[in-house]
């Protein structure tokens, strides 16, 4: 078929003689595709985005090489408006992409402009609010919508353009699995329906695997590999190696293709591959599955087992807490929560369901209505929120909120210095978290990368090792390897002692780093208890309308209808292992790797990390 | 989070005039106010001004605005107090000049800022763009420059407020009480905001480019905003209430 989109060795630098953003990139959409563009943070994603939408040239300057052709012109020869009627692009940042207060009047904004006959215009509006299914949103003010409906708004307001090409920057950014799936499931639509071709860059690999029909993984502003899904996930170790995450499952088939069980390619993208695949490798074995499957160990043996965090007393208790904000469309209800030393609880659920609420009545920021919140044994009523930042301690979602100074190492010291640590004694400190982290202790944050501003916070946060940390979506924004470090590092903080409460949406490093989950949702506590417990149980997650992680949908699958023995094992490690056990062969030798689980995937990242090290 | 100038939605004899008609009256408000000059007509046109808000549906808004507007008019009486020496002395450094001076500044400054809110609380800031634009020939570029400026207030105090949270959360005192304390903590902090809001500006900019920003002209918009017996009635009124203010 006819390319839409091509692009013969591009290659393009900020500013002038600039590292290179892209380089030498040759790449043709097909029309009528879905293409995901994945690779970690600083390969060229954003770039690539804003080459194929035609804001490079126009809008951004610096220096391009090669050609980029839309539907037959090369991009550097039309206006960026004549682009735009091609290829519509949805940005990261979607409060600025909006121009009008309702939705009604944004998604009217093109189609004046554009100078659609304005009998077809009501047409268009209604169509376009459909497409999207938010016709009820079409007189709401943009404000009051939600992260997903605003989303989906500023969707609807490029299709209502007709355009050909749809390129959207991380559009789920921002938003909750539930969300997140369901802008997918309009691209979708809009792909199969009406022909749009979509290219969207997105770090849910999850989510790449099930919707696209065409991967393409950056690295280092070039294109490191390209192809379907199936393809792109036969080549476990070289993505680990570029930073880029596999599914789960797809991990589990690599590793038993590794070991000679199946054949290599294609690897199982989505969990229900896998467990055909698992469930036809034991019923060859037969009958002998049966008669192992009781030696086999209940449960997985590969969570961290940590002693000494039922300690005397908890650091964080909160006691039939109740708040409500002043406009009354949020609130908690009762809750009752305690967090020992050493402790790392994730705080789950959907979007609106309390989460940082409650994260917030914990750092003090919300003073509680009734019941009562103690930290580090202070009464966070009674003390300002200064007082209780010297015992805990945030890492928000967005650092570019936290970061205030000029340089990292003044950024890292200031906690110190607020916290009345003489300015020597604190540089000295910072200095050394500083180097532990490879930043570079002159630069100023704001020219830093976005991952490595999310590194300076996080200094910034260990600095002080604080009593209690808590973390709110720590890793959203972040690639796959700065993902891992940070959450290395938060482990790390938690084995020493202190007390981490997280609330992430990203149900892998859930299950890989928490220890004991508190399932939320309409501002209550569902219930509480271990990782695996939780993740077991099916009708609480469903309540709090959560899906469980690939391995964990997997291994209750094969528990229910292969062998008990999977039964709550949580890591791609004790899938295999328990394959392997199953079918009568040693479990524990493992040729290159692929089974490790996503933490000990990172050694290079984490650099040091002695725990690390025993295990492996 | 509600500010004080989002829009109320409503169906009143207000909601419907044309924006461009809404705007001439708020501005014939403005002017009859610092016209007049007698106590009576400075109280009655505030007092008009409340009325129609309350008639409107934004009256609470009118109220929250006057609790943040009458400290400062108390503030502007005390300065003009201290300053006005003509007169005969009431007592301590008070003068009746300054008195009388003092008082009408104050009902000025309340009487100037409310009509504007007002005005804005009955009408989308799009139909005022788009009115403008037809009907005063206003360039597109301005209108899209206020509407967006006014757009971007609320999303700019949510993010000095997340700021502001997430350095309060770091141990700097901006729950401290003293207020001036609070103002020397809160500049280094205007350095993310300045940094964000460049960032968003920008794209914003790119965004709108995009769909088409430059090929709008006069005749783009789908809704036409005609002036219609109710806005030539306003128009009469609003000459009337400026006569009003150069007669007292």
């Amino acid at each position: 078929m006819q390319p839409i989109i091509e692009m013969r060795s591009v290659s393009f630098s900020y500013g002038g003689d600039g590292e290179r953003a892209l380089d030498d990139v040759s790449l043709s959409i097909e029309s009528g595709a879905f293409v995901g563009v994945i690779g970690p943070s600083g390969a060229g994603k954003s770039t690539l985005a804003a080459v194929l939408s035609g804001a490079i040239p126009h809008h951004f300057r610096g220096q391009l090489f090669g050609e980029t052709i839309v539907d037959g012109t090369d991009t550097c020869e039309m206006t960026l408006t004549d682009i735009s009627r091609i290829v519509g692009s949805v940005n990261q940042d979607i409060d600025a992409q909006m121009v009008a207060s309702v939705v009604e009047d944004e998604i009217l904004f093109g189609l004046e402009n554009f100078g659609v006959d304005h009998r077809r215009i009501e047409k268009s509006i209604t169509a376009a609010l459909d497409a999207v299914g938010i016709a009820d949103l079409r007189d709401r003010e943009i404000a009051t919508l939600s992260g997903g409906q605003k989303q989906k708004v500023a969707i609807a307001a490029i299709l209502a353009l007709a355009p050909r090409v749809l390129v959207l920057d991380e559009p789920t950014a921002a938003l909750d699995p539930v969300s997140s799936r369901m802008v997918f499931d309009v691209l979708r639509d809009l792909n199969r329906n009406e022909g749009i071709t979509v290219i969207v860059i997105e770090q849910k690999v999850a989510l790449l695997s099930e919707y696209c029909d065409r991967l393409v993984v950056m690295n280092r502003g070039g294109v490191a590999l390209t192809g379907t899904p199936h393809e792109v996930f036969a080549h476990g170790p070289e993505l680990r190696e570029i930073g880029v995450d596999s599914p789960r499952v797809a991990r589990i088939s690599n590793s038993l293709a590794r070991r000679g069980l199946c054949p290599a390619e294609p690897p199982c993208l989505h969990v229900d591959e896998a467990r055909l695949l698992i469930e036809n490798l034991l019923a060859r074995v037969g009958n002998r599955t049966r008669m192992r499957a009781a030696d086999a160990p209940a449960g997985s043996p590969h969570i961290p087992a940590r002693s000494g965090k039922q300690g005397p007393e908890p650091v964080v208790s909160m006691r039939g807490v109740n708040f409500a904000y002043p406009g009354g469309d949020a609130s908690v209800n009762n809750l009752e929560l305690s967090v020992y030393p050493g402790e790392l609880v994730a705080l789950i659920g959907q979007n609106g369901a309390g989460k940082t609420t409650a994260t917030k009545l914990v750092n003090g920021l919300l003073k509680p209505a009734s019941g009562t919140v103690r930290v580090a044994g202070l009464d966070t009523r009674q003390v300002p929120v200064s007082q209780i930042a010297r015992h805990v301690s945030t890492l928000f979602q967005n650092p570019d909120r936290q970061l205030c100074k000029n340089t990292v190492l003044e950024e890292v010291a200031f906690g110190l210095e607020l916290g009345g640590v003489a300015p020597q004694d604190a540089r000295a400190r910072a200095r050394t978290v500083i180097a532990r982290y490879g930043l570079d202790e002159a630069a100023a944050p704001f020219s830093l990368s976005r991952g490595q501003r999310q590194m300076v916070a996080l200094a910034s946060v260990v600095v002080l090792e604080p009593q209690v940390v808590v973390l709110d979506e720590p890793t959203s924004g972040l690639d796959y390897r700065e993902c891992m470090t940070v959450m290395e590092t938060v482990r790390e903080m938690a084995e020493r002692g202190c007390a981490v409460i997280m609330v992430c949406h990203d149900m892998e490093v859930v299950s890989d780093f928490a220890e004991r989950l508190v399932v939320m949702a309409d501002g209550c506590i569902l219930d509480a208890g271990p990782t695996a417990e939780v993740f077991a149980d099916e009708g609480l997650l469903r309540r709090a309308r959560v899906r469980p992680p690939q391995v964990i949908e997997l291994s209750e699958l094969l528990a229910e209808e292969v062998s008990p023995a999977f039964n709550g094992i949580s890591e791609v490690s004790g899938v295999v292992d328990t394959v392997m056990a199953l079918m009568g062969q040693d479990g524990t030798s493992d040729p290159d790797g692929e089974t490790e689980s996503a933490p000990q995937a990172n050694r290079e990242a984490a650099p040091r990390d002695p725990k690390e090290a025993d295990r492996a | 989070m509600l500010n004080v100038i989002d829009y109320v939605p409503g169906d009143t004899v207000l909601h419907r005039l044309n924006p461009v008609t809404k705007l001439i009256l708020a501005a014939a408000i403005i002017a009859a106010i610092v016209l007049a000059d007698g106590y009576a007509a400075l109280i009655a046109l505030i007092a008009l001004t409340l009325i129609l808000g309350i008639y409107a549906g934004s009256g609470s808004r009118l109220l929250s605005l006057l609790k943040v507007l009458v400290p400062i008019a108390a503030l502007m009486l005390v300065l003009q107090l201290a300053f006005v020496r003509h007169g005969e002395t009431v007592a301590l450094f008070v003068t009746t000049d300054g008195l009388v001076s003092g008082t009408k500044a104050c009902l000025r400054l309340l009487g100037v800022a409310l009509p504007l809110v007002l005005m804005l609380t009955v009408t989308k800031t799009t139909d005022l763009a788009n009115a403008c634009v037809e009907k005063l020939h206003l360039p597109y570029k301005y209108a899209f420059t206020f509407t967006t400026a006014l757009r971007f207030v609320p999303i700019f105090t949510q993010e000095m407020n997340a700021i502001m949270e997430a350095q309060t959360a770091r141990g700097v005192e901006f729950d401290t009480k003293n207020p001036f304390r609070k103002m020397s903590l809160m500049l280094p902090v205007c350095i993310p905001l300045l940094v964000t809001s460049v960032g968003k500006t920008d794209a914003t900019a790119l965004a709108a480019e995009q769909r088409g920003f430059y090929l709008r002209t006069r005749a783009s918009s789908f809704k036409r905003y005609p002036m219609r017996a109710i806005d030539v009635a306003a128009l009469a009124v609003s000459v009337a209430l400026v006569a009003f203010g150069i007669v007292l």
